[in-house]
Parts: C-alpha cells; structure tokens; sequence
C-alpha cells in the first residue's frame, strides 16, 4: 500500500508545473480568451516534449506510461488552465487506444501521440453532440452513444464553432451519421476519459483554493485580514475537503485504470461524480472569499469558474455517476450475498 | 502508486482474519456495564493472541506493526463486526504518548496491564469551561510534600466508572501564560478524593461521566513529560487520537451503509432515482474518506508523525456518517424510528460524532491555520 507517485511521477509534474507557469500566465490566458484563439505555439512545445503521446502505446509513437502519468498532466494543465486541444485530444486518444480495432489505432494514434492529427470525445444523442472540446481543429471525433462510440472524420461531420460561457477553451457541436464503430470496451474507455477529465478539474479546484487563501491572507477590512475571519476561513477550509476529497478520488480511479480494471468502472464514477461537485463549489467559493473584485472580469478566478462549468458538463454528469455508483454497488452486494 | 497490500500485509491480514473467525466472542450483551465486561474479556483474548496492540513496538508486547497493518487491524476488526477492545483510549491514547513522553519506569509500570485491559484508562482534559478552549481549563494541582493535590472538575470521561488510571491534565502555574502552566499527570482512580458522577446521552446511555476530584493525590513520579509541560504532551494524545480511528470508523460507516443499501434494494425503494442518488452521493463519500485516510497514511509512513491532515479524515467521518444516518431513517420511515430499530439509535449516537474528538468547528480552525496557512482567528 502505497498512495504517492513514483520520483519519476513527482518529476513530471514538477516539469509540467515549471513549464506552464513560465509559457502561460494569467496574461496569456486573458489574451487567448480575448482573441478565442489559442497560442498556438504553446501546444507545439507540449508535443515536442512527448506530452500528447504519454499515454498512447510506444508502438504508435507515444512514450508507453499509463493513465497516472496522463492524469498528472492534465491536472496541471487545470491548474494553469492553459489553453490548448491536450484534453480532448487525450481523452479522445484514450478510448480509440482502448476500444479500437488494430486497423483504428494504427490509423489515429500516431497522429494523436504527435498531436499533429488530434482526437476528441464526447457524448452524442441520434449522431449530434452539442458541445464538444476543440472538434473544430481535431482530425478524429469520436462520439459516443450508450454503450457503443463511432470515429468519425473531421471532414465527415458537420461541425459548428460554438461561444460557450468558457473563453479559455474552443467548443464546437458536431453532426454525423454513420461512422466508423469501435468494436472494443466503450465503457472502459469512457471511464479512462472520465478519470483525464476529473484531474483537471481537481488542478482547477486546487487553483481557485490557491487564489483564495492567497487573497484571504492580503485581503485587509476591519484592520484585519479576511482570512483571520472565521466566516471565510472556514469557506476555505471547506475549499481542502472538497479538493482533496475529489484528489483521493480521481488518483484511485487512474490507478484502478492502470493496475486493477475490476475497481475502473466504480472509481471512475466515484471520481467524475466528486471532481464535478468539488470544481463547482470550490471554484464558487473562490470568486466570493474575492468579494465584489472576484465579480469582474480583471480578477482571473472566473476563469477556473467558467472551466469548471464546462469540464463538468462533460462526458457523465454527477447526477448519472452517482446513480451508476447505486447500481454498481447493489449489485455487487446481491451477488456477494446470493454467492 | 501501489493501491494492494503488498504480501506482508496481505498475510498479516489473512492471519488475523482466521483468527478472528475462530475465535469470534458473537454478539455484545445488552446493558452498559454488561457490554463492558464483554469487551474487556474479548481485550485479553487479544492480548494473550497477541493482537492487542499490534501497533505498539515489539519491546512493549506489539507487533511492531506499520501503519497500514494497524490500518487492516482496525478494518478487519470492523469487517467482522467484532467489539473494539474495552480499554481503546489506554491503547490508542495513553500508550503511545507514555511511549514517547513517559519515563522507562513508567513504561515498565503502565504499558502491559494497558494491553492486557487489567487496568483501563480515562482521559480527563475537558472541563465545564475548557471545551474546545481546552488550555483554559482551571483543575489545580498544587504540591504537598512529594505529592501534588488535584482539585476540579472533568466532564465527558468515557469510561471512567471501570477506569484504574486517568490521563489528567491540570494547571500547575498559575501565573504562567495559559499554555505554559499545565502539567501531565497518571491519577489513581481508586482514591477517596476521585467521584465519578454518571452523565446520561441523548441515547440515554452512561457512555460518560463527570469527575469530581477533591485533593486528589498524586505522587510525583507520576508527572508524565516534565512539570510545565503538559500542554505539549496532551498535544500527542489528540494528535494519536484524531490519527487511530479512521479507519475503524470508515469500515463501520461502509458496513451501515452496505446494510442499509441491501434493505432498500430489498424494499424495492432503490428503484426511487432520488433515493438512488443519494445513496450514491453516500457511497462516494465512504470511498473518499477510505481513500484519504490512506494518503495520510502514505504521508505519515513518509514524513513522521500523523499530521493536521488527519482533522480532515475525522471531519469527512463526522459529516459522512451523519448524513448516512439522517437519511436512513428517513428512506426506511418511520419504523427505523421505534424500538427495535437500530438505526434509532444510531441516528442519536451519530450526533455526537462531529463533537467527540474536536468539533467540526475546531477541526476548520486547525485546518484553516496549520495547513492553509491562514492568519490566527479574530
């Protein structure tokens, strides 16, 4: 029993922390939500160092880790809520890699380890997904319905550019038809999807906390500073529970990705059900210990408000997770019982 | 990230897990004095299989157990409903900071009997007016020759009508700012100047008691950790205490909550989607707390000593097994309100869950300042 990365985990996100906070500063996030473009650059320098293939196989071209390595990313990459399609990319790389046929995998998963030809995922009803993650700029949507997903071509679908209340990511709504079936485990690979998702809304969460107890300690009325009342104090406090909560949740469901399938299925629910309700409240939280300035558009805290909106929108929502966890664990009880 | 026991564990916990079945004492008696006796005869079952204290080190009668096979002891115990051991505040309190504060004669004298449960220990640090404010507390212990005298009042000792020995806390300077006046002391519960004065719960049962010490005796070489340094000592007691439990009670919340999802599967009310998701949103809360109390563990085998992360773990328990009751008795009706219903009753104790060992309300304040950094509260 051991809960704690490996030094070589510890150094990736060491590396990672580093990197975003000298490429992406709260001036570059402000200028690409600003002009609702990316910075280009930015994502070219995170695949030259390996980062959109950390998780896809070395056979297609990526560097072989697991979902704990990808996790690590993505929650920095919440953290500093860069800018750039590595998530949807990811998330869609994670399922062709997990539920695609030979053929699939050796047609999408070089381009995606390269980020030269990305992928996203999203759920679909009837062939249309309303918001999906960077579908605009991707090679390969994949959309899943129920138990089953199809790839679809970029330029086999209709795909609409959206404004979505988050600035700081592009979202666009796909049509297709058809498509190309995945035969392998859809459910699998949403679960691997929903854990990448929940890391970055825990990076999200742990950030907003961050900009909270900074400003609760600076913050001065009544001759005192904010934080020394416990009214806010305590909001903060509320602010670790619920990140943390969400943090032992999503590590969980990474490991159970990589080390054990048979927990997958109910960690990865546990993990999108907590990491959604905690990037809510925590990032809630932060705009009011702000006060009236974490209201404007200057104080950057909204930004991980409106990311948290959409991240938890993604993919299951809580309210499906938490029904899911009912059902999964009733019926191991019966089966345990009837056993 | 290793999230299996590794084979040592895995066979400390297949050991302990046979022996538990062999030797399960069955069901507790009814009535306080009668499940008591139970307890303290299942305690020297342990201490003569030698799993009384399987956290303690080896040269006190442990088994030099790591935190995570204390972890399983404790979930094992859970797991098979079996009563924790009568004497648990000399085990998880008394012994580990006699361990680090105590002198060898002391050690010597007190840690066996703690093991055996021959001689059960209290914990007297409350006081009327020194709850959570707890170096306010105003017992006096002056010196007479080579003894001291205590005078006060200690409320909330669990325990303390079948206790041989009270961990006690009492001011010793007066004119010391107020966490530098107080010295640590072993009382002898077996004098004149001792009463023990039964308080009734909620539940209606005794659990606790008030203390009434009227110069009470105390010899000299039963100071623990130096006179004047009481506060710091008391500190290790709450720090062991905040740490010990978690994972005895998450396991307890997990098998309420395995139980209650088995009657409402079997009722057929799981079939109501806001029933569903509420005993989902349980679930996930049992899950996490399970899984934070094994990173602390990680932390602590890593870093020293338990930290103030575990208020974090004691708080979720509270919050957790507080809502589980809540809305038990409120999916099952009314029925789980009236005699024969355990979930009565369970709803009552779980009151009591997020006062005992810190209220929420002090967790935060340590949380917001020891961990968050956060200036001192106004």
């Amino acid at each position: 029993m051991n809960f704690d990365f490996t030094e070589d985990q510890h150094e990736i996100k060491r590396t990672a922390r580093d990197l975003l906070t000298k490429r992406s500063g709260f001036e570059q996030i402000r200028e690409a939500a600003e002009a609702e473009a990316y910075d280009e650059s930015l994502f070219k320098e995170l695949c030259e160092l390996g980062w959109a293939g950390i998780a896809v196989d070395e056979q297609y071209g990526g560097a072989g880790l697991g979902v704990v390595e990808l996790m690590i990313l993505c929650e920095e990459l919440g953290f500093s809520l860069a800018g750039s399609p590595f998530l949807a990319n990811a998330i869609g790389g994670l399922m062709i890699e997990h539920a695609g046929s030979d053929e699939q995998r050796a047609q999408w998963l070089p381009g995606i380890a390269t980020g030269e030809a990305t992928a996203t995922l999203a759920l679909a009803t009837d062939g249309v997904a309303a918001v999906v993650p960077d579908a605009d700029g991707a090679a390969v949507i994949v959309l899943v319905e129920g138990d089953s997903a199809v790839l679809v071509a970029r330029g086999d679908a209709e795909v609409e550019p959206l404004t979505t209340i988050d600035p700081s990511r592009r979202y666009a709504r796909v049509t297709a038809s058809g498509g190309d079936p995945l035969p392998g485990d859809v459910v699998g690979g949403l679960a691997r999807a929903e854990v990448a998702l929940s890391a970055e809304m825990v990076g999200v969460a742990q950030r907003s906390m961050e900009m909270a107890i900074e400003y609760a300690k600076e913050r001065k009325q009544f001759d005192t500073p904010i934080g020394a009342f416990q009214a806010v104090s305590h909001r903060c406090a509320q602010m670790l529970f619920d990140t943390e909560g969400a943090r032992s949740a999503t590590y969980f469901g990474g490991w159970a990705a990589d080390a054990d399938e048979s927990q997958l299925a109910l960690a990865a629910a546990i993990a999108k059900a907590a990491a959604s309700d905690s990037a809510h409240s925590v990032t809630n939280s932060s705009i009011q210990v702000h006060g009236g300035i974490g209201f404007t558009w200057e104080a950057d805290v909204h930004w991980f408000f409106k990311r948290a909106q959409l991240d938890a929108s993604m993919l299951r929502s809580a309210s499906t997770c938490r029904a899911l966890v009912t059902s999964i664990t009733a019926a191991s009880l019966a089966s345990a019982g009837g056993a | 990230m290793d999230l299996t026991f590794n084979e040592s564990e895995s066979s400390f916990r297949d050991e302990l897990r046979a022996w538990i079945k062999a030797n399960h004492p069955g069901e507790e008696p009814a009535g306080e004095d009668e499940g008591y006796a139970f307890r303290r005869d299942w305690q020297r079952q342990l201490y003569e299989a030698g799993w009384a204290a399987v956290h303690w080190p080896t040269e006190y009668g442990g088994r030099d157990a790591t935190l995570v096979e204390a972890a399983i002891f404790n979930e094992e115990l859970a797991r098979a409903r079996a009563p924790f051991p009568a004497n648990v505040l000399g085990l998880l309190l008394a012994g580990p900071t006699l361990m680090i504060w105590g002198s060898d004669e002391q050690k010597q004298r007190y840690l066996d009997p703690i093991m055996s449960g021959d001689e059960i220990w209290c914990q007297g640090f409350s006081e009327p007016e020194a709850g959570s404010d707890l170096a306010s507390l105003k017992s006096k212990a002056v010196r007479d020759g080579d003894d001291w005298l205590v005078t006060g009042q200690k409320v909330w000792t669990s325990g303390a009508q079948y206790s041989k020995w009270c961990m006690l806390v009492a001011r010793t300077d007066f004119d010391a700012p107020k966490h530098k006046g107080l010295t640590y002391f072993i009382l002898d519960m077996e004098q004149e100047g001792v009463e023990v004065r039964p308080l009734r719960q909620i539940t209606g049962d005794p659990e606790f008691n008030e203390l009434f010490l009227e110069n009470a005796r105390i010899p000299a070489e039963n100071v623990v950790g130096g006179e004047g340094n009481g506060w710091t000592v008391a500190l290790t007691t709450l720090m062991n205490e905040r740490a010990g439990l978690a994972f005895g009670l998450q396991v307890g919340m997990k098998v309420a909550l395995d139980e209650l999802t088995e009657e409402l599967a079997a009722s057929g009310k799981l079939n109501d989607p806001l029933v569903a998701d509420k005993l989902g949103e349980l679930h996930i809360k049992c899950e996490i707390l399970r899984l934070t109390a094994y990173r602390g563990l990680t932390a602590t085998m890593k870093y020293g000593q338990p930290g103030p992360e575990g208020s974090l773990t004691k708080w979720m328990w509270s919050q957790g097994n507080q809502e589980l009751m809540q809305f038990a008795t409120e999916a099952l009706g009314p029925q789980s309100l009236s005699d024969g219903s355990a979930w009565g009753r369970s709803l009552l104790r779980s009151r009591g869950n997020s006062i005992e060992g810190g209220t929420t309300e002090v967790l935060k304040n340590i949380i917001a300042e020891r961990v968050l950094g956060l200036p001192r509260k106004k």
